[in-house]
């Protein structure tokens, strides 16, 4: 009897998360495409439902929210394993500046000033990627693309940080998402 | 009412104390790890400057485990308290003081922590109210469109300068270079203040001093404005480290004329900034603040009340544990085992109490040991002594010496079986009693006599013999009294000692009566010859002649008859006293005695003969002796009877003495008391015509058998001749 209630807690308190998560809107990756020439494969594809109006509302109160994608290139065979040809890894980030009114985005390549949210925000979901693969690519093969992101850092101001450095304000994270390539 | 305790039936004292030192080791160790953990949790989020909730599996982990610890720590108090609530109903020992001081413990820590926790709730969630309040919102806000309304108009003041160095540039053309031209219109203005073009290849001219990160902004910014600077042809924009105002090119080119703001100035615009975010982010965050400080308050108050709940348990069981243990040390030592040992190491008050009771349970436990020991001593040192007096009694009960033992007081402390008989008393009338008290009148003279003598004698020992009547019958008896003494000398009482010499007396009369017979045989058997010879003689010469005178024949006839008498005489003196010493061999004692019995069966037949037998082992006898001694007795019951009455003849066996009686019983006339003594002896008879030596052979043969001869009176009526003589007796085989 004892060891049963012990696990009921224990199970109790692992599933409290993944319950609590189940209302709000699932982010996903769609309009996965591309093509790949040579060593290196371009994939496009839009990021959607990953800013809820609360995240909107964080950026605006100028926190810095932060997605790392990973994107994962695959020869796919038949009836065989598909093959790794490449993967890369970034994070993309945005944030707001009270005082001079502009959205930093931050690609990768420096920051990025945007007056508008709207095009901040285009910024963090529509994506162009350019993945170098492993070897060169054969025409007239299949190759597909996997992406995947998820909310990496929220930058909460110091004193918020002490205060809820246990909790977890938002569950963005996105399946597995795929789509092929073409390779002309 | 008294109330029933129970104790806990389960475990051991050493397993309870063992179980108890890993619940304190386990709830320690968690609420350890719970506190490292929290702290760790914490200086992990303040390390990093951004918090990777999702992806940091670290804090998730230890934020999960954490939780499970917490939950073990209030499983483990909660199951304390559930086992003292429990233990309670169960009425077990000590569970009441126990719950009485858990229950004072938490109450005097959940109430004021409930009081605080409600205040830090209150007072938590109105500073947070109070921080996003709207004038605090307000004033944020003010302060931030001044600080920002400050800086649009110093970059409105950069507008003309930026105007003037577009139209430097477009008149001079390509006259002079960008810079010259930018530096020609700054000169003069201040040195913060500095001038760009910038186009699609980055910084095009430069005109004074720009930190390369403001001029990488600019090229960014600019970027991200292209479409206003192009309907608007000019703008102006501001950041918290520099102002500037954009003028466009018709070559698409622009012109900025930045200012940098002073180092203490962006540091106070910074500050408002940080401030105006931190106050927009406690308001978008107001609900996941609060319930993160209510739900601290709340671990750090379940923490206080398990914590206080674990003390007052903690506490309660110090003094219980060793109570208890006291009890059932207490309970084990009532029901003798004083082997109790209590494990309880402390230096209060109650470790002494423990080290107390145990010192005393191993006193106790000497004690017992020291008692047993005596008492086995003693026992041993009472059975040797039971086993010795039991010896001396087995003595003085089968010896044939009479003894009575005479205590300091006077009183008889002992008697024996023979002394019983002798005396004729009885052991359980006199036990105890003065001796004065039981020693008959006639019996005083005899008595005072030796106590004269034994006060006289030096060595406190008189003997000497005494005759006494007992019961109608002259004993003589040899007495010997001895005074006691103990080894101080001091006087214990006296021990008495009676041997009968009747028995012996009578056989030296015996022997005395056959020396005389001898004699007597002797002396008159040689003169009976010529006094008969001599008489017939006189009768043959001279009854012829004196055939007239009767005197003559009637004398002769006279002396020849008495002569005849004589011989007779002669003859019974001689047999009895050249009786032959008895010639044993083993045999039928009572078919020989029932051989005698129907001879005269058929001699009496007016008498009824009766033979009764025992079951009789074979006896060593002298069978002629036997058939006389036998014969002599029935020929006397017989006599008595004159052909009318009754004889029993029995014969018996005596396994515990080893000896057969032959017991010859008439219902005639019987013996008349004052006659018994003499009945034995020789020439003593009550019977016309008898030589009165019969019952003396028959006392004779008893003798030469080493046995005795007894004659008492039959019920109803008649006598009781009893002849006992041992089975083996010595030198019969």
């Amino acid at each position: 009897m004892r060891y049963i209630a012990i696990s009921l807690i224990f199970i109790a308190v692992l599933a409290t998360p993944v319950l609590s998560a189940g209302d709000s809107p699932k982010p996903r990756i769609t309009d996965i495409h591309g093509r790949a020439n040579g060593k290196e494969a371009r994939v496009f594809f839009t990021l959607r439902k990953a800013f809820s109006p609360e995240m909107v509302e964080a950026l605006k109160s100028g926190i810095e929210i932060s997605f790392k994608t990973v994107v994962r290139v695959e020869r796919v065979h038949r009836n065989w394993f598909n093959a790794r040809l490449g993967e890369v890894t970034f994070s993309r980030s945005v944030r707001y500046d009270a005082l001079s009114r502009v959205y930093h985005l931050n690609r990768g390549k420096g920051a990025e000033l945007f007056p508008d949210i709207f095009t901040a925000l285009a910024g963090m979901t529509r994506y162009e990627v350019i993945v170098p693969l492993d070897y060169e690519v054969t025409r007239g093969k299949r190759y597909r693309a996997y992406v995947r992101t998820r909310l990496d850092k929220v930058g909460l101001s110091e004193p918020l940080r002490s205060i809820l450095f246990f909790s977890s304000l938002w569950d963005v994270e996105t399946e597995w998402a795929r789509g092929d390539i073409s390779a002309p | 009412m008294k109330e029933n305790l129970r104790r806990k039936p389960d475990l051991s004292p050493e397993n309870r104390v063992a179980k108890r030192r890993r619940e304190r080791i386990a709830i320690g160790f968690v609420a350890a790890l719970v506190v490292g953990l929290t702290i760790l949790e914490a200086n992990l989020a303040a390390i990093g400057g951004t918090v990777t909730f999702t992806s940091n599996i670290i804090i998730f982990a230890l934020i999960n485990i954490n939780v499970i610890l917490i939950v073990l720590l209030i499983f483990l108090v909660t199951r304390n308290v559930f086992k003292l609530i429990m233990d309670r109903k169960r009425n077990i020992l000590g569970a009441k003081i126990r719950s009485r001081l858990v229950l004072i413990f938490i109450s005097f820590s959940l109430i004021p922590t409930i009081l605080l926790f409600i205040a830090a709730t209150n007072i938590t969630t109105t500073s947070i109210k109070s921080w996003i309040g709207s004038r605090v919102g307000l004033a944020l806000t003010s302060a931030l469109d001044i600080a920002r309304g400050n800086l649009e108009k110093e970059a409105g003041s950069l507008a003309g300068l930026a105007e003037e160095a577009a139209s430097a540039i477009l008149r001079k053309g390509e006259a002079v270079s960008l810079d010259a031209a930018l530096e020609a219109v700054r000169r003069g203005k201040s040195p913060d203040v500095a001038l760009l073009v910038v186009g699609k290849g980055g910084v095009l001219g430069r005109g004074g001093d720009v930190p390369g990160e403001i001029t990488s902004q600019i090229g960014s910014r600019l970027k991200g404005l292209e479409g206003n600077l192009r309907r608007r042809g000019a703008l102006t924009f501001v950041s918290e480290s520099y102002v500037s105002a954009v003028r466009l090119l018709p070559d698409g080119r622009a012109v900025v004329a930045l200012k940098t703001i002073p180092p203490h100035e962006v540091s106070r615009i910074r500050e408002i900034t940080k401030a105006y975010d931190e106050y927009h982010q406690v308001r978008l965050l107001d609900d996941p603040i609060r319930a993160s400080y209510v739900a601290t308050l709340i671990l750090i108050t379940l923490l206080v009340v398990f914590a206080a709940s674990w003390m007052g348990i903690y506490l309660a069981r110090q003094i219980t544990v060793p109570v208890q243990m006291l009890a059932e040390g207490t309970e084990k030592v009532a029901s003798g085992d004083l082997d109790v040992r209590l494990d309880y190491q402390s230096s209060d008050e109650f470790g002494n109490l423990v080290g107390s009771f145990n010192r005393m349970t191993a006193d106790l436990k000497e004690m017992k040991q020291s008692l047993e020991d005596a008492n086995v001593s003693l026992s041993a040192t009472f059975e040797e002594l039971r086993r010795r007096s039991r010896f001396i009694e087995t003595i003085l009960t089968n010896i044939s010496t009479g003894v009575i033992v005479i205590d300091r007081t006077g009183r008889i402390a002992m008697i024996n079986r023979v002394a019983e008989r002798l005396l004729a008393i009885k052991m359980d009338k006199v036990m105890g009693k003065p001796y004065k008290e039981v020693v008959r009148e006639e019996h005083y003279e005899t008595v005072r006599t030796l106590s004269r003598e034994l006060a006289e004698t030096p060595g406190g020992q008189v003997e000497r013999q005494v005759d006494l009547t007992v019961g109608g019958k002259r004993i003589s008896l040899r007495v010997s009294v001895t005074s006691l003494q103990g080894d101080d000398g001091e006087y214990m009482g006296l021990v008495v000692a009676f041997d009968d010499l009747s028995q012996a007396m009578r056989l030296q009369r015996i022997m005395a009566w056959r020396e005389i017979a001898r004699r007597i045989a002797h002396e008159i058997r040689n003169p009976l010859t010529p006094i008969q010879l001599s008489t017939e003689r006189l009768e043959r010469r001279f009854a012829p002649s004196h055939a007239d005178d009767p005197a003559f024949a009637e004398s002769t006839q006279t002396i020849l008859s008495e002569v005849g008498s004589l011989k007779n005489l002669v003859e019974e003196f001689t047999r009895f006293a050249r009786m032959p010493a008895p010639a044993f061999k083993e045999g039928n004692l009572p078919e020989e005695l029932r051989t005698v019995v129907e001879t005269f069966r058929s001699a009496h037949p007016g008498i009824a003969w009766e033979f009764e037998e025992e079951q009789t082992p074979p006896v060593w006898f002298d069978p002629f002796q036997i058939r006389r001694a036998m014969t002599n007795l029935l020929e006397n019951a017989a006599a008595a009877l004159a052909e009318k009455g009754r004889v029993v003849v029995r014969v018996a066996h005596e396994p515990t003495l080893g000896s057969v009686r032959i017991s010859v019983g008439d219902d005639g006339p019987g013996i008349p008391p004052e006659d018994r003594d003499r009945l034995f002896e020789p020439y003593f008879s009550r019977k016309e015509g008898g030589t009165g030596l019969g019952l003396a052979i028959v006392s004779a043969v008893a003798s030469d058998h080493q046995g005795t001869v007894k004659v008492r009176e039959n019920v109803p009526r008649g006598a009781v001749f009893e002849i006992e003589f041992p089975v083996r007796p010595k030198g019969g085989g």
